[in-house]
């Protein structure tokens, strides 16, 4: 009789277990190198911030002109004016800032669920066939001083059986890698310091 | 498969002929450019395209990148990528 217990203890689940974990622990490993070198090309980065724009709106006020460009006036001889707007712009003097410093980020990954499947199929068959034959036969024969007689008999047996066993085995391994917010010792912190005030620090990590 | 905003590294000193190469790599992705730097390129592409992004020889690193709200220019960053996605979308007439 098949043992089901003896074939699912030689599926060897530590080794694979192991390895599916080794694999994962080089591959964070890598991805976690991969990250840190991308911290390092965006805080490489740097490009010319303008702080603000400042625009400030101006009365300018104006004659309005008729025909032939000659002055409009009014009932009362006053040259009729319109307000008019002027738009002076003044551009704050930019700096350098970094990508980190801007907002981008580096997406770290995490493998977050793991699952190990192994599907097994154990069939046995068996069967068994027996035929039996038996049979007698009688001759007698009798005459006035002689009588003879024969008796012959036979037994067939024949026995058949047949046994199969087979087992089919197939395995899956899956992994999740999701996006997880970058861990706090490999991202640098900010200190912004308040020259005004300098007792203003504020520290500030992505 | 997502499009998800990377940060594509140059290899080496910057040209501009190699940005101009990369960029149209992108693009042969069906990637978009969002903004050149002189180190860099930050795009959206597929994420099943890093492999073919990161085979370009210009190419040093391909990284994920997230717009954190928290930085100095986040939203400038973001409306600087928008306006630039926007002029790289082809809108089709309806049929």
């Amino acid at each position: 009789m098949p043992n089901v217990g003896a074939e699912l203890a030689s599926v060897p689940f530590g080794k694979m277990i192991y390895d599916m974990a080794s694999a994962i622990a080089r591959s964070q490993v890598a991805l976690d190198k991969a990250s840190i070198q991308l911290v390092k090309v965006l805080a490489n980065t740097t490009f010319d911030y303008v702080p603000d724009v400042v625009e400030t709106l101006l009365p300018n006020p104006r004659q309005v002109k008729g025909a032939g460009g000659a002055p409009i006036m009014d009932s009362g001889g006053n040259p009729v004016m319109v307000t008019g707007v002027l738009v002076q712009t003044d551009v704050g003097d930019s700096f350098p800032l970094t990508l980190l410093q801007a907002g981008v980020n580096p997406t770290f990954y995490a493998f977050t669920n793991s699952t190990i499947e192994v599907k097994m199929s154990i069939t046995s068959t068996q069967e068994s066939s027996n035929t039996f034959s038996a049979g007698v036969s009688v001759t007698a024969s009798a005459d006035f001083l002689f009588c003879s007689g024969s008796v012959s008999s036979h037994v067939n047996f024949s026995s058949a059986n047949k046994f199969s066993y087979s087992v089919t085995g197939s395995s899956s391994m899956s992994t999740t890698l999701a996006p997880v917010p970058p861990p706090k010792n490999m991202m640098p912190r900010f200190f912004l310091v308040n020259a005004i005030d300098p007792t203003k620090v504020t520290v500030s990590q992505s | 498969m997502a499009m998800q905003m990377y940060m594509v590294a140059f290899n080496g000193d910057y040209s501009q002929d190699i940005s101009r190469d990369i960029q149209h790599h992108l693009r042969k992705c069906n990637g978009f450019t969002l903004m050149v730097m002189k180190t860099g390129i930050i795009a959206a592409f597929d994420d099943g395209m890093v492999p073919v992004i990161q085979s370009h020889p210009g190419v040093k690193l391909v990284g994920g990148v997230t717009l954190s709200p928290q930085g100095y220019a986040a939203d400038r960053l973001q409306r600087i990528f928008a306006e630039n996605l926007a002029k790289q979308l082809e809108v089709k007439a309806a049929e």
